[in-house]
């Protein structure tokens, strides 16, 4: 019998790992090959046929310096953009969320569904849907005009304000969403106990409400952050020849261009960005246990 | 039969790009990103060469059957023509409009092709010049003349090109001007000349074709240049005016065709456009007008032509050849609106659209066809150059 039990202890801790076996091996496949891939391109120099390179690895580091040097407006405007967008969206979705955590009662679940609803339509008809609603003579621009709220270019559509618009509009969902699961998991006699203690409404928030959701606004900012840096779509459609952000760069420098390395090399600058920028921003936050 | 060409003098002609505003074919290329690299990475071995040459499948002499695998670009089909291409030959067709940007095609089948895998179609429609390219890759399977029947109804002056003799792989498909496209209304005057674009009038209101070849030829032009006889020089100086008036802030995107929307908008006044679409616009808008700037202009070219992976050789000649057909053609220019690549054509538009068959965007005027040029065939390594030297002002 002491066999057996063995055997089952065994099985059991093997367990866990049998368990993510099938993440692991689905992560090797479509995640390390391929950055391992990248990661030699962006180190390679490109010879042979312009129509099929070939690709040697040479520890070309002048890739990495090249992708530094002529493309750092980009890589900060990125930031910038996907910065503002952030922090719109948190601005936004904070009151939202808090709203249907505590307030909705009984239609928590139809305003939840009001929030997803518009995310059925794909991203691409969404954003281009922006650019009717933003065109130079549509109402939405008469009107700011006549207020004289519009910005110095006279227009809205093909300005960084567009830009940052459609991305605090196409990525919201994903700052509501953990926001409401904290702020959802907030025991209501918390508060109950706060105001017995006679904690003011905005004691109350930066004391209780807000310490507790910080989860979820480490993990929505997080979530609409990393990749609104990284999105061409919204530079493509409603910004102007002068809100290139780096994914355009890089989607021309892999499809038009053809220059691999320089692609490669700045999509790792890009990822090492967000990486250090993600470090930083949870070690201030220090949530770290958190996510 | 043997394509003895040397793959460095890859042959390149005009250039349209249509890209749906990049955005999907680009979502689609960043998702599939990471395999396409692998594909790269894996490509190491496979040399630059091209491969043994092609030859056409066998041809029994048999009708063709089954099915004919089609991508074109979209809007370039008359409603209609493929029912009744399958009605006349009993083929059946899948017609796809997925053929978005020539350079993005390239981009993303070079590697299947290369290892002559399936691509999803048995006919394509690029640009002549990377119909030229793929040639002389070896990629491409000749067009059989004793099913191409039709060839005889093809433009003499586009029988003998540079890029495919006597047309042998190659069928041209659809012609056009690039040019000035301009609201009347709100630009309050008619503009001739490039400069005109620059006019502080139309700050921010102007947008450029982002292809190398269509974007920088009418300005190589104005410059006294002539894409012609291209060199790095004077494409860099055309390059450099465009992002001078880039900075100052008067180019307001780098387009495909989806300039035809923001033109119908509003939000542009002024584009650097295809005469076809503007030709297509004008029935919404007849304020619209389109004009060859007084310097001159270029011409494209988009031809059919068979890639060697293709499941259907005898169907895809077929469809060519019922393309080539005068009445069958007729349909397809009457929606396109663009310039026809089959000679007498006057007397079929007559009968189905008597309003185009005089129109100077579909029928140029000789004064009109002598101020447009060609691109010549490239080096691959000009195109690198050329493409790169725009890209550092449309990608930036």
């Amino acid at each position: 019998m002491a066999g057996v039990a063995s055997s089952n202890r065994q099985r059991s801790r093997l367990a866990p790992y049998l368990m993510i076996l099938p993440a692991l091996a689905y992560l090797g496949v479509f995640y390390v090959v391929p950055i391992y891939s990248l990661f030699r391109t962006s180190l390679s120099t490109m010879g042979g046929s312009v129509y099929l390179p070939t690709l040697t690895f040479a520890w070309e580091f002048g890739n990495y310096t090249r992708a530094l040097s002529e493309y750092r407006d980009q890589i900060m405007r990125s930031f910038g953009y996907a910065f503002c967008a952030t922090v719109l969206c948190l601005l936004l979705a904070f009151p939202l969320a808090y709203v249907i955590a505590f307030k909705a009662g009984r239609f928590k679940n139809l305003l939840l569904g009001l929030v997803i609803l518009p995310f059925f339509v794909t991203f691409l008809i969404r954003t281009i849907a922006w650019k009717t609603i933003l065109a130079d003579e549509g109402w939405v621009v008469s009107a700011l005009g006549s207020v004289g709220l519009l910005p110095s270019e006279g227009r809205l559509l093909s300005t960084s304000w567009a830009v940052i618009g459609g991305l605090t509009y196409n990525w919201i969902i994903f700052m509501i969403l953990p926001l409401y699961v904290s702020l959802e998991k907030i025991d209501a006699r918390l508060l109950e106990a706060s105001r017995d203690l006679y904690a003011t409404n905005r004691r109350m928030f930066g004391k209780v409400i807000l310490p507790l959701a910080m989860p979820g606004v480490l993990a929505g900012s997080l979530l609409v952050f990393i990749p609104s840096v990284g999105d061409f779509i919204n530079a493509d459609y409603l910004g102007s020849t002068k809100t290139t952000m780096i994914g355009n760069v890089i989607q021309k420098q892999f499809l038009v261009v053809k220059d691999y390395p320089v692609a490669a090399a700045m999509s790792f600058v890009l990822m090492a960005l967000i990486l250090g920028g993600v470090l930083l921003y949870t070690r201030a936050l220090g949530t770290e246990d958190l996510v | 039969m043997a394509q003895q060409i040397d793959p460095n003098v890859l042959a390149r002609l005009n250039s349209r790009r249509r890209f749906i505003g990049g955005g999907a074919a680009a979502a689609a290329a960043l998702i599939l990103g990471p395999s396409f690299l692998a594909a790269c990475s894996s490509g190491e071995k496979s040399g630059s060469g091209p491969s043994a040459a092609p030859s056409a499948p066998e041809d029994d002499g048999s009708p063709a059957t089954g099915k004919l695998r089609v991508s074109n670009w979209p809007l370039y089909m008359a409603d209609g023509f493929v029912a009744a291409f399958q009605t006349a030959t009993g083929l059946s067709v899948d017609y796809k409009e997925n053929f978005n940007d020539n350079e993005e095609w390239f981009a993303k089948n070079k590697e299947p092709l290369s290892r002559k895998q399936d691509i999803g179609a048995d006919l394509v429609v690029p640009t002549q010049f990377l119909a030229a390219r793929l040639n002389a890759l070896g990629w491409l399977n000749p067009i059989s003349d004793s099913r191409w029947t039709n060839k005889k109804n093809l433009r003499p002056d586009l029988l003998n090109s540079k890029a495919d003799e006597g047309r042998k792989v190659t069928a041209p498909y659809m012609s056009g001007m690039v040019g000035i496209a301009y609201n009347r209304a709100a630009t309050g005057r008619d503009l001739t000349k490039v400069d005109d674009m620059w006019d502080p009038q139309f700050k921010g209101k102007v947008s450029l074709l982002s292809d190398t070849q269509d974007g920088l030829g009418m300005f190589m032009l104005a410059q006294g240049n002539s894409p012609e006889d291209p060199t790095l020089e004077n494409v860099q100086k055309a390059v450099d005016v465009i992002r001078e008036q880039k900075d100052r802030g008067q180019i307001r995107r780098f387009t495909g065709n989806d300039y035809a929307d923001d033109l119908a908008a509003g939000n542009i006044v002024v584009a650097q456009a295809w005469s076809g679409d503007v030709v297509q616009l004008q029935k919404d808008n007849p304020d619209l007008k389109f004009v060859v700037p007084e310097s001159g202009s270029t011409l494209f070219l988009d031809t059919m032509v068979i890639p060697y992976t293709t499941q259907n050789q005898k169907a895809a000649e077929e469809w060519i050849n019922y393309v080539y057909d005068r009445a069958n053609y007729a349909k397809l220019v009457a929606f396109t609106r663009f310039v026809p690549v089959l000679s007498d054509m006057a007397d079929e538009l007559n009968k189905i659209a008597p309003d185009l068959a005089g129109n100077p965007l579909i029928n140029p005027s000789q004064a009109t066809l002598d101020q447009l040029k060609s691109w010549p065939p490239l080096t691959d390594q000009q195109t690198q150059e050329f493409n790169k030297a725009y890209a550092a002002v449309t990608g930036s």
